[in-house]
């Protein structure tokens, strides 16, 4: 599907992700007066008015809007956590579903022709065998700490294969790894290690302390080679299965800690406190699904993360 | 929880199961003005408005409402079945939070578990794999409610309990061919084939596949014991403990009804799921619920009913 020319809907276009998919499909001739872009002052789209009334005459929805944070915020917050992303995400398709086009003839035909919803790899479930294959998603239950985020994405994987069956509605699922870059919320990873390096060289600190061991690995994917994923979904992936959208690259985070370091320029010890806890021991997403619509990601991870540091001095120091 | 001087809010009441669960209450004791049976002319359940109205000076909600149908159903209308089911669960668990309900009773359902789940089903597996096919958006939107109800549990110490019922049958069941579940559907279909004098009936399938039915007087009153005296996250499967073949159930439904006629399966017709048949131990261990109900009286009842209220 060409998307110059469609109306795009993007909810969480003012978020981490949203204005990165933003900038790329600006960048393939997307013109503004084509983009719609609610924020949530604007329209609370948990309500049906509200996802019903930011529908009206779209083509395309690239569904981002999520509530979601740090570990802290999935072990403090499973309950509305749960109930936020899961009725905003079927409340929205539903909208979708039922959006007509009014013909000069009378005859409504279906408005929206592509609705993409972005997963996460957090679905898979804790003892999924790696890397991820998509096939291996329905097979046990995600890690608990994310259970409630994870399963409330993974409905809208079901009700896009439902409603595909029922309806002939075209709604894909995308499976997202750990991605960073600029405009990330520091909750994450990559960018408190980021800001933790900065602070700790500044004021000359002699060590770093990072939870953990230092052992587990992660996909991690830079935030532009997301977004192109994200639109070459949009305009080339019509499948019913979920697909993993991810680098296929592990790094561990004692390799990342020491990367940042060097990149920052901090020249202290990097300590491992083994007493806190790791996570999942390993991340790595089996990412030959995605070639189907032709996405290889470019950004090498060093690279990336120049980019980020960049970005911080700019905007966080 | 003593239920006797509680307003009760029961959706679906009007129901298969709802009316047997209503006259569970009633036998305990509960007030029948004190159960508010929120009716669909009026509530739309997928509306948060509704949701939000039924619970108000509710202590306990009892939510039985739901979009069903058998397997023909569930084949023809998958998007109708996730949508209408996940919706109203989750904007009613949503809303007796808020209201601060203090009991709630969600029904799930033996489609929630993986196509092939070892039997006995143990609670303990049915994150194990992807339902069966044709019954999975089903089973999958109920199944969101056991993680809502849990989570809840978690962040705001909400009392929901989750129950996981098998295949109910039972006076005041539904009939219509083009929703019915198997067991009304093969007692429609034999009666009239005997009425008839039709040689043969036709059965969906190839009649092997297996499945476990509970009584629905007996399902209600599990369901009033789990409200009573169940406190625990874990989901607890209700049911009765025997399997049979569809195969054998064709010829006792035959048996009891007087056909003669011959049995002849459409195999290009779906079986779902290859075998169903629960492990009951929790409900028992928890909250002291055993079905009591024998099968074949069981399904006497059944066509009694039928008999004397098909017009």
């Amino acid at each position: 599907m060409n998307l110059c020319g469609k109306k795009i809907l993007v909810t969480g276009a003012q978020g981490f992700v949203g204005t990165a998919v933003v900038a790329s499909l600006k960048s393939r001739g997307v013109l503004d007066e084509n983009l719609l872009l609610p924020s949530f002052g604007e329209y609370d789209l948990r309500t049906r008015e509200a996802c019903e009334e930011v529908m009206a005459g779209v083509d395309v929805v690239i569904h981002l809007a999520g509530v979601t944070g740090g570990v802290t915020f999935h072990r403090a917050h499973p309950g509305s956590i749960f109930y936020d992303n899961l009725i905003i995400g079927v409340r929205l398709m539903e909208a979708a579903r039922k959006a007509r086009l009014a013909e000069a003839d009378g005859e409504a035909q279906a408005g929206v022709k592509k609705f993409l919803t972005a997963g996460s790899m957090a679905e898979y479930p804790a003892t999924a065998p790696l890397p991820y294959k998509e096939e291996t998603l329905w097979d046990g239950y995600p890690d608990l700490v994310h259970a409630p985020y994870a399963v409330a994405k993974t409905m809208l994987l079901a009700q896009a294969q439902a409603y595909r069956v029922q309806y002939g509605f075209n709604a894909i699922h995308l499976l997202l790894t750990s991605m960073y870059g600029p405009g990330e919320k520091d909750d994450f990873v990559i960018p408190s290690l980021i800001r933790r390096m900065v602070d700790a060289k500044r004021r000359g600190e002699s060590f770093v302390e990072v939870w953990g061991t230092g052992k587990p690995t992660r996909d991690f994917l830079y935030v532009e080679d997301a977004a192109e994923a994200i639109v070459g979904a949009a305009e080339r992936y019509d499948s019913p299965e979920p697909v993993n959208i991810g680098s296929g690259i592990e790094t561990p985070i004692h390799a990342l800690a020491t990367t940042i370091a060097r990149l920052v320029g901090f020249s202290g010890e990097v300590r491992f406190d083994p007493t806190k806890p790791d996570g999942a021991p390993r991340r790595a997403a089996d990412t030959s699904r995605a070639r189907v619509f032709g996405f290889s990601p470019r950004t090498d991870l060093e690279s990336g993360l120049r980019m980020t540091i960049a970005w911080h001095l700019q905007n966080r120091s | 929880m003593d239920l006797k001087d509680k307003k009760i809010v029961v959706t679906g009441g009007a129901g298969f199961l709802g009316k047997h669960v209503i006259e569970a209450l009633v036998a305990r004791g509960v007030l029948r003005d004190r159960v508010f049976v929120p009716r669909v002319e009026e509530y739309d359940l997928r509306t948060r408005e509704a949701c939000e109205k039924i619970v108000q000076g509710a202590d306990a909600v009892i939510h039985l409402a739901a979009k069903v149908g058998g397997i023909g159903f569930n084949r023809e209308h998958p998007g109708e079945l996730f949508y209408d089911n996940i919706v109203m669960g989750v904007e009613l668990i949503e809303a007796a939070r808020k209201a601060g309900v203090k009991k709630f009773v969600g029904i799930g359902t033996v489609c929630l578990y993986p196509k092939f789940t070892p039997t006995p089903f143990k609670e303990d597996d049915i994150w194990n794999g992807y339902p069966e096919e044709t019954n999975a958006p089903y089973g999958l939107a109920k199944k969101a409610l056991l993680v809502q109800l849990q989570a809840y549990r978690d962040e705001y110490q909400f009392p929901g309990v989750y129950l996981i019922p098998v295949n109910l049958y039972g006076p005041g069941d539904n009939f219509d061919p083009s929703s019915s579940h198997v067991i009304p559907a093969l007692i429609k279909k034999i009666w009239e084939a005997k009425q008839e004098r039709r040689p043969f009936v036709e059965v969906w399938g190839t009649g092997k596949a297996t499945r476990e039915f509970l009584y629905v007087e007996d399902a209600a009153e599990g369901i009033v014991l789990a409200a009573e005296r169940y406190e625990k996250p874990d989901p607890v499967n209700l049911g009765s403990g025997m399997e049979i073949a569809i195969r054998d159930l064709v010829l006792l439904i035959a048996r009891i009804i007087g056909y003669e006629g011959e049995v002849r399966w459409d195999a290009t017709k779906p079986d779902g799921q290859p075998r169903r048949m629960l492990d009951t131990s929790r409900a028992t261990r928890e909250f002291g619920f055993t079905a009591k109900t024998d099968f074949e009286e069981g399904l006497k009842k059944t066509i009694e009913w039928y008999t004397k209220n098909k017009s």
